[in-house]
């Protein structure tokens, strides 16, 4: 790469891709660039979105989000559902592509029963799984009934303890085709001389698994985990659909947080500050993730 | 021994997974197939299918639906033509600049979309984009530039470049090869990216929200999320627009399932 030197007729190469990068750069400094930086400047003031007025008020946004409780609760949901998405969806995802493979019939047939859910938009999923959470007449307080468990019934979705817990059975229904296909995906391209070696060297099937194929995994791996954290950070469709955040704020993520302040309650000043909270996080979550994918993909040119 | 055991309960296991899988979909159509008098037995089936109740949910969403398509079809065309125009020069050239302008882009998979969204709300209406349909195209363009330049660019840096050396050679512009070679040659990536797309613009709630605020121009999944939250819940009718609103996509889902895995795949790892 290094002692590449462009032949004549790439001498006008530069021009031609600079006019091909043009419009998608002018997108991008438009609608990510722009935004991020004109939200972290709005964090520093106080306007209700409307009028033409916007007032400095310094540190004072973040000074009233770190006294307030509200903050602190969507932040720990956050976390919660950043620890149930990395091991629930890829945890059962592996499950069931590890299933799937080893199936000698119908391998067709369950990747599309269990990919389908990933295909609807979340408001659907919300709205199909509050008619089951019903607390009344819904599915899963009747089936309760139904096989004596009724005392465990209860109002799934409007009750503070066991509304997060609701909505991540929704969310993980709605994902875990996402982690299952990665990891089939994976399966299938698992080069068949290490699984055979394993099995004439008398490799029990556990051994096998931890010390062949999950090994071998771990670019499928990688990608279920990244993706996962991703979605946790950025959760906003099942929760805002499913509850809007409550009951009193007790299902709030930062991301309805920062929406119903915004525009419920007009005070763009602090809903940016939750923004700006956001993406600090997210950052730090996510970055590694981003240069592990960037890295993967120059590798994987470089080797060719 | 255990194993053989175990290896006996696979395909059963398989089976009573995929049953629960489909169980919420299987009670929603049961649900939207009966009248207001049977939807509170959940077990129960329709004495007689009532169909009433797609008629009164296409009454309330169907103008939404038709606002949804005019949304999708030309966002998903702008946004993975862009893709396509940012991923093909940063799959030629070599060296620091390209990836940096790459990295720059892949940035943008990194910002939640929901940060953006006050600043987004004022631009678009002082353009005089606010709750309108060509206003959703370019920020669904907009927003898939990031995932759509990945997608692109990782398509085209596994075509040969003896190609693209071999069309320049014989004296065919760098444009031209573009629009005339390798698009035309790229047909399964572009698919895969389109179908991807289609998903994630037909199923936005929040730039949906933000950015209308009637039925000039709010898609289905804004008029649904309107109904589920309403106080007064008929669920026979809601579970109709409910799956009727998922309908499309289903239906691309069915149609095309190896584009749209080769697509999920793709936007996420190569």
């Amino acid at each position: 790469m290094t002692n590449y030197k462009p032949a004549p007729w790439e001498r006008n190469a530069r021009l031609v891709f600079g006019l091909f990068l043009f419009t998608p750069v002018v997108f991008f400094i438009i609608f990510y660039i722009w935004p991020v930086i004109e939200t972290i400047r709005l964090s520093f003031q106080s306007w209700d979105g409307l009028s033409p007025r916007r007032v400095d008020v310094g540190l004072r946004n973040y000074q009233v989000l770190l006294a307030s409780p509200r903050f602190y609760h969507s932040l720990l949901n956050n976390v919660r559902w950043l620890v149930f998405y990395v091991l629930m969806p890829t945890g059962v995802g592996l499950g069931l592509a590890l299933l799937v493979n080893s199936l000698s019939r119908g391998q067709g047939f369950f990747k599309l029963i269990y990919f389908l859910p990933y295909t609807l938009p979340p408001v659907a999923v919300a709205a199909i799984w509050r008619w089951l959470y019903e607390p009344s007449a819904g599915l899963l307080t009747r089936t309760l009934n139904e096989v004596g468990l009724g005392f465990l019934a209860r109002n799934w979705i409007g009750e503070a303890d066991t509304v997060t817990y609701s909505l991540m059975a929704a969310g993980l229904w709605w994902s875990v085709g996402f982690s299952f296909i990665v990891f089939f995906a994976g399966l299938r391209n698992l080069p068949l001389e290490c699984l055979e070696a394993a099995r004439i060297d008398g490799a029990s099937a556990w051994q096998t698994f931890t010390k062949v194929t999950f090994p071998l995994l771990w670019p499928s791996t990688a990608i279920a985990l990244g993706m996962s954290a991703v979605d946790a950070m950025r959760l906003f469709d099942i929760v805002w659909a499913m509850t809007g955040g409550g009951p009193a704020y007790a299902s709030d993520v930062l991301a309805t947080q920062m929406y119903d302040t915004a525009f419920g309650r007009l005070k763009m000043g602090e809903a940016s500050a939750v923004s700006v909270a956001m993406l600090v996080i997210s950052a730090v979550v996510i970055m590694p993730f981003i240069i592990y994918m960037a890295r993967q993909v120059e590798r994987a040119e470089n080797d060719h | 021994m255990i194993t053989s055991n175990v290896k006996w309960t696979r395909g059963p296991s398989a089976v009573v997974i995929a049953a629960l899988f489909m169980t919420p979909i299987v009670v929603a159509i049961n649900t939207s197939l009966k009248a207001p008098a049977e939807v509170l037995d959940v077990f129960s089936l329709p004495a007689v299918p009532y169909l009433t109740n797609y008629v009164q949910a296409w009454h309330q969403i169907g103008r939404t639906f038709f606002n949804s398509l005019m949304i999708t079809v030309p966002g998903v065309a702008l946004s993975v033509f862009l893709g396509a125009v940012a991923g093909f020069p940063l799959s030629q050239i070599k060296g620091r600049v390209g990836f940096i302008v790459y990295l720059f882009l892949l940035t943008g998979m990194l910002v939640p979309y929901q940060i953006v969204q006050i600043p987004l709300f004022s631009l678009m209406r002082n353009l005089g984009f606010h709750n309108t349909i060509p206003g959703m195209w370019l920020v669904h363009a907009a927003y898939g530039v990031p995932i759509c330049t990945f997608f692109m660019r990782n398509f085209f840096a596994s075509v040969p470049r003896s190609m693209f050396e071999a069309a320049l050679i014989d004296g065919c512009g760098i444009a031209t090869y573009f629009f005339k070679v390798l698009l035309p040659a790229s047909t399964s990536g572009l698919a895969a990216l389109s179908i991807i797309q289609s998903r994630a613009i037909w199923n936005d709630l929040l730039f949906a929200m933000t950015l209308t605020n009637n039925d000039n121009a709010r898609p289905v999944t804004v008029a649904l999320n309107a109904l589920t939250s309403g106080l007064q819940v008929q669920h026979g009718v809601l579970m109709a627009a409910t799956l009727i609103s998922v309908l499309p996509v289903v239906i691309s889902y069915l149609l095309f399932q190896k584009a749209f895995v080769a697509g999920v795949l793709g936007g996420s790892s190569k």
